[in-house]
C-alpha cells in the first residue's frame, strides 16, 4: 500500500483526467470527439510506450509497431474463437486482454534479448527487421489472419461486469480507463528508481555499469514494458474498429510513432501525447487537400526534423532550463566578483 | 511445415535443381549488390542508410523509363545506377549530411521522411500501378541446356554482372587512391581534411556509389521483378539481413550471406513456403547471438 | 588489501601490461605514474573488470577479481573515476550524485519506489557538501567546469561507499591552482573516509608530496616501487623517465 501513498500524486492527476474525459463522453453528444480521444488512446499509447525506450532509455526502436499490432491481433483472435468465448462466457474480454498483454510481452522480452546487447544503429535496423517478420507473418498466413484483409467479420465482445462494448459509451470509457491505467503506470516508471536507471544507461551507459546497475537485464525490461504498453494501445484500437489490420504492423506505423515523439518532445512526459494529437490534425488538413499526403508528410517531417532539431515541448523547456541556468551561473560569477 | 516430398521430388529432378540454384543465384547476387552498397556507406559514414531501399527502387523505375525510351537494356541499366547515384548525392548533401554524427532518432526521421516522399514521387510519376519491363530484347535468346534444366541467358548475365559490379566495389575502395582517401576519413576526418581533401566531396562520392550500387541492383532486377512504389522496403530489410550475417563493413562477407540466404529462400520457397522469412531471421539471430560482428565481420556492434 | 600478482595483457602486438605484481595496503595512498602509454589506465581497467587480463591474479582481500563483471566488482567496495569524466551529462549534478547513492540502495531495478525519497536526496546532499559542488547542484552536469566535472566522477563513485578508490589522472587538463585545490580534496576525501587510495597522476610534485607509495610503470612492466625518497633516486626512473625533470630540478 505503500505505493499508493508514494504515488498519490500521480494517482490523483490520472484520476482527474479520466473524469475529464468521461466528462467529454458523457455530456457531448456528437460522436466526433468521441472518436478522435479513442484514437488518440491507441496511438498515444503506442507513442508514449516507444517514448519509454527512446525518450527515457535512448533505445531508438524502429519496429515498435510490432507489438500494438501484436496485442490488437491476439485480442482479436481469442475473441473470435468460439472455444474461447464459449468456454469462459462473461470472463472471455478481459481475459483476452490479459492474454494478448502478456503474450505480447513474452514476445517483446526475446525479441528485447536478443537486441539489448547491440549498439544503437544496429538496435534500431534489428527491431525493424523483427517488425517486418511479424508483418510477413501476418500476410502470408491466411488461414489465421485474413492476410491482407485483416481480421475481419467483427470482433465479438461478451457482456461483462455489466459493460457492454459493443455500446459506444460504454467502450469509450472502458477504452478511457484502459488508457488512464498505462498512463498511470508510465508515470510511475517516470518517477521511480527504475526510470532514472533507465535515464542513466540513456545518458551513459557504461557509467551505469560501473556504478553497478545491471544495465542489460533493466533495457530487457523495458523493452517488454513497452512492448506490453503498445500491445494494450492495439487492443484498443482492436476494440474501436471491431477489427485488426496488417497496417498496424507495417514499418510506416513505427516510423510514424517516431515523429510523433520528435514532434512533441521526448523529453517531456506528456510530448509523445501532443505529437500524436499533431500528426493526427496535420493528417487531417493534408488529408483534405490532397490524396498524396506521403509527400506532404514526409516534407513536413524533414521541415521539423532539419529546423526545429527536437520536440516542440523539449524546445520550450530547453529554453526555460538555458535562460534558468544562465541566470544563475551569471549571478555565481557577480559573487565571486563580489568576494 | 517442412514439405519433405517436394524437396525430394526437386532433389531427384536435375531441372527442378538447376532451377532453384539459378533462382537463388539471381536473388542472391542482386542482393548482394544492395548490401555492398549498404555496407560500403555504413564502413565510412558508420550511418545505416534507412532510404537505402528507395535508390533501389529509384534504380528500377529509372531503367524502365530508358529502356522504354531507347529499347537498349544495357544502356537503361547504366541510367538506372547514375540515376540512382545522382539522387544519392542529392539526399547525402541536402539531407542526410545535416544529421551526421547526431542523435540516430534524427537519422532515422529523415530516412523516413524521404522513404514516404519518393514513394509518392513515384506514384506521380509512374503511377500506382505494378509495372513489368519484361525479358529486354537483346536477351530473348534461345535457353541454355543444362543437367537437364534450361536457363535464361538473361541470368546468367544477371548473375555475373552482379558479382563483378559487387567486387568492383571492393577493389576501388581497397586498391584505389579514392578508396584509401576514403577510407583515411572513415578513421579520423578532421586530419584528412586538414590536409586539404574536400572530406564533403568525398563523402558525398562515396554515398553516390553505394546509392549507385542499389541502383545498378534495381535496374538490373527490372526485367525479373515486378515494379511498384514501396518495393524498396523489402529488399532494405534482406540487404540489412545480409550485411548483419555477412559482417558489417565486409563486402566479401556480405557475398556469403547473401549466396546463403538466396539459396535458403530457392529452397524454402519449394521445402517450407510458409516459413521462408522465418528461416531467414532465424539465421540472423543466431549469428547476432553467437557471432554478433557476423561471419566475416570485424567489430562495432555492441555499444 | 588489493594485490596484483603476475598480471599481463596483450593488444595484438602491444604489451599493455606486462607482469605487473603490486599490493596497496588498507588505508594507504599510492600514486601509479608512467609516461604516456605505459599501461597504467590499461591496468586500473583490469583490476575493474573492464578488460579481462591475459594471465595473472586480482585478489581483493584474498578473493579472486578476475573474470567479474564491472558492477560485481564495483559491489565488492572498488569504485573508479576516470581520465575523462564520465558524468552523465543531461542529469543535474545533484540528480547525478542521487542516481549514484540510489543504485548503491540497490534500488536500479525498482518499479515501484520514487526515485526521489528523503534517504536518498539527504546522503546526495551530504555529498554534494562534501565535493563542495553546492553551488552547481541543480546545474546540468554537461554545464559545470571541467573540473567540477572531474570532482562529480569521483563523487560518483564515492557514492557507492567504496573502500578501495581508483582514480585515473583527477588532476587531467587542469590548470595549477585548480590542480592543487583537486589535490586537496583527493587528501581530504581519503583521510574522512578510510578509503585505500590509488590514483594515477602525471605531475611529479603532486605525487611526490603526497602518495605515500609509487609504483612505476614503463612499456607495461613495473620498473620501480617505493616511497618518494627511494623512487627519486632510483637510478632506472631517472633514466626512464625523470631524467630531464631531475637535471633541470638541480
Ligand atoms: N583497447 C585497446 N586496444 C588496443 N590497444 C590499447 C587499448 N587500450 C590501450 N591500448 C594500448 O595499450 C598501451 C597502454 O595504454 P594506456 O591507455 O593504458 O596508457 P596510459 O599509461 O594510461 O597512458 P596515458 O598517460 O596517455 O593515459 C598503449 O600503447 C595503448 O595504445
Ligand atoms: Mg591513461
Amino acid at each position: 500500500m505503500s505505493m499508493f501513498r508514494n504515488f498519490s500524486k500521480e494517482i490523483l492527476w490520472v484520476l482527474g483526467a479520466f473524469l475529464a474525459i468521461v466528462f467529454v463522453g458523457l455530456f457531448v453528444d456528437h460522436p466526433w470527439p468521441k472518436d478522435f480521444l479513442t484514437s488518440l488512446f491507441a496511438f498515444g499509447l503506442l507513442a508514449m510506450s516507444l517514448n519509454l525506450l527512446i525518450g527515457f532509455a535512448g533505445m531508438v526502436s524502429f519496429g515498435h509497431a510490432a507489438y500494438f499490432a501484436m496485442g490488437g491481433y491476439c485480442f482479436g483472435l481469442l475473441l473470435q474463437s468460439t472455444s474461447f468465448t464459449g468456454s469462459l462466457g462473461p470472463y472471455s474480454v478481459p481475459l483476452a486482454i490479459i492474454l494478448a498483454v502478456f503474450g505480447t510481452g513474452v514476445y517483446a522480452a526475446a525479441v528485447g534479448a536478443i537486441c539489448a546487447r547491440l549498439n544503437e544503429i544496429y538496435f534500431a535496423f534489428l527491431t525493424l527487421a523483427f517488425q517486418m517478420f511479424l508483418y510477413s507473418v501476418i500476410l502470408s498466413w491466411v488461414d489465421l489472419t485474413g492476410g491482407d484483409q485483416g481480421l475481419m467479420g467483427g470482433i465479438p465482445r461478451p457482456l461483462f461486469l455489466g459493460i457492454d462494448l459493443s455500446q459506444a459509451l460504454d467502450r469509450y470509457v472502458f477504452c478511457a480507463g484502459l488508457f488512464c491505467l498505462c498512463i498511470l503506470f508510465l508515470r510511475i516508471i517516470d518517477k521511480s528508481a527504475f526510470g532514472q536507471s533507465l535515464r542513466m544507461i540513456r545518458d551513459n551507459q557504461e557509467r551505469a555499469e560501473f556504478l553497478g546497475v545491471r544495465t542489460y537485464r533493466i533495457k530487457v525490461i523495458c523493452f517488454t514494458i513497452a512492448g506490453m504498453i503498445a500491445s494494450v494501445g492495439g487492443i484498443i484500437l482492436a476494440l474501436f474498429t471491431s477489427g485488426a489490420y496488417p497496417e498496424w504492423a507495417f514499418w510506416a506505423q513505427s516510423g510514424e510513432a517516431i515523429f510523433m515523439i520528435m514532434l512533441g518532445g521526448s523529453t517531456v512526459f506528456v510530448g509523445p501525447i501532443l505529437g500524436a494529437v499533431l500528426l493526427r490534425l496535420i493528417n487531417d488538413v493534408v488529408q483534405m487537400y490532397t490524396s498524396h499526403n506521403e509527400l506532404v508528410t514526409g516534407i513536413v517531417i524533414l521541415l521539423v526534423v532539419l529546423g526545429l532539431r527536437r520536440g516542440i515541448l523539449d524546445f520550450v523547456i530547453d529554453k526555460i532550463k538555458d535562460r534558468r541556468e544562465a541566470k544563475f551561473l551569471a549571478d555565481l560569477e557577480a559573487k565571486k566578483e563580489d568576494q | 511445415m517442412i514439405e519433405f516430398e517436394a524437396l525430394a521430388n526437386c532433389a531427384s529432378s536435375g531441372a527442378c535443381i538447376v532451377n532453384q540454384v539459378t533462382s537463388g543465384l539471381i536473388i542472391g547476387m542482386l542482393l548482394f549488390l544492395v548490401a555492398s552498397g549498404l555496407t560500403l556507406i555504413f564502413g565510412v559514414l558508420n550511418i545505416i542508410n534507412f532510404a537505402h531501399g528507395s535508390f533501389y527502387m529509384m534504380g528500377a523505375y529509372v531503367a524502365f523509363t530508358a529502356y522504354a525510351l531507347t529499347g537498349n537494356y544495357f544502356i537503361a541499366a547504366i541510367f538506372g545506377a547514375i540515376g540512382a547515384g545522382l539522387l544519392g548525392v542529392f539526399f547525402e548533401r541536402f539531407i542526410i549530411s545535416r544529421v551526421y554524427g547526431q542523435n540516430v532518432l534524427l537519422q532515422l526521421l529523415v530516412c523516413y521522411a524521404f522513404i514516404l516522399i519518393m514513394d509518392d514521387v513515384v506514384k506521380l510519376v509512374w503511377g500506382a500501378e505494378y509495372l513489368a519491363m519484361g525479358i529486354p530484347d537483346e536477351f530473348r535468346l534461345a535457353p541454355i541446356r543444362l543437367f537437364g534444366g534450361f536457363i535464361p541467358p538473361l541470368y546468367i548475365f544477371l548473375i555475373i554482372t552482379a558479382v563483378v559490379i559487387g567486387f568492383g566495389a571492393m577493389l576501388l575502395i581497397a586498391k584505389t587512391r579514392f578508396g584509401s582517401i576514403v577510407r583515411a576519413i572513415a578513421e579520423n576526418p578532421s586530419m584528412v581534411g586538414a590536409l586539404g581533401i574536400r572530406v564533403p566531396l568525398y563523402l558525398a562520392l562515396l554515398f553516390a556509389i553505394g546509392c549507385a550500387l542499389a541502383g545498378v541492383a534495381g535496374a538490373l532486377a527490372a526485367p525479373v521483378r515486378s515494379l511498384t512504389p514501396g518495393m524498396g522496403l523489402g529488399i532494405l530489410v534482406e540487404s540489412f539481413i545480409v550485411t548483419v550475417i555477412g559482417g558489417m563493413g565486409s563486402i566479401p562477407g556480405a557475398f556469403f550471406a547473401a549466396l546463403i540466404l538466396g539459396l535458403t529462400r530457392a529452397v524454402g520457397s519449394i521445402g517450407f513456403p510458409l516459413f521462408v522469412d522465418g528461416a531467414m531471421f532465424m539465421m540472423m539471430a543466431l549469428v547476432l547471438i553467437f557471432k554478433p560482428t557476423g561471419l566475416l565481420g570485424g567489430g562495432g556492434v555492441k555499444r | 588489501m588489493l594485490e596484483i600478482n603476475g598480471l599481463v595483457k596483450k593488444f595484438g602486438g602491444v604489451t599493455a601490461t606486462n607482469d605487473v605484481s603490486m599490493s596497496f595496503a588498507e588505508g594507504s595512498l599510492s600514486a601509479v605514474i608512467g609516461p604516456n602509454g605505459a599501461g597504467k589506465t590499461t591496468l586500473f581497467n583490469q583490476i575493474t573488470g573492464h578488460l579481462l587480463p591475459d594471465q595473472g591474479e586480482i585478489l581483493l582481500n584474498g578473493e579472486n577479481l578476475v573474470g567479474l563483471k564491472p558492477r560485481e566488482i564495483v559491489a565488492k567496495g572498488l569504485g573508479r573515476a576516470f581520465q575523462v569524466a564520465s558524468i552523465f551529462p543531461t542529469f543535474s549534478v545533484l540528480d547525478a550524485l542521487m542516481s549514484s547513492v540510489s543504485a548503491h540502495e540497490m534500488k536500479s531495478e525498482k518499479l515501484f519506489q520514487p526515485f526521489d525519497n528523503k534517504v536518498v536526496r539527504e546522503r546526495a546532499e551530504q555529498l554534494l557538501a562534501v565535493l563542495g559542488l553546492e553551488s552547481v547542484g541543480h546545474v546540468a552536469s554537461s554545464k559545470i567546469s571541467h573540473g567540477d566535472q572531474k570532482v562529480l566522477d569521483i563523487g560518483l563513485a564515492l557514492a557507492l561507499k567504496p573502500r578501495v578508490l581508483l582514480l585515473d589522472e583527477p588532476t587531467a587538463g587542469m590548470g595549477p591552482d585548480e590542480r592543487w585545490q583537486m589535490v586537496r580534496t583527493v587528501q581530504r576525501l581519503w583521510e574522512d573516509n578510510n578509503l585505500t587510495l590509488i590514483f594515477i597522476e602525471h605531475d611529479m610534485d603532486i605525487v611526490f608530496e603526497i602518495a605515500q607509495h609509487i609504483h612505476v610503470l614503463r612499456y607495461g612492466a613495473l620498473i620501480a616501487s617505493g616511497n618518494a625518497d627511494e623512487i627519486r633516486t632510483n637510478e632506472e626512473v631517472i633514466e626512464a623517465y625523470l631524467g630531464r625533470e631531475l637535471e633541470e630540478d638541480a
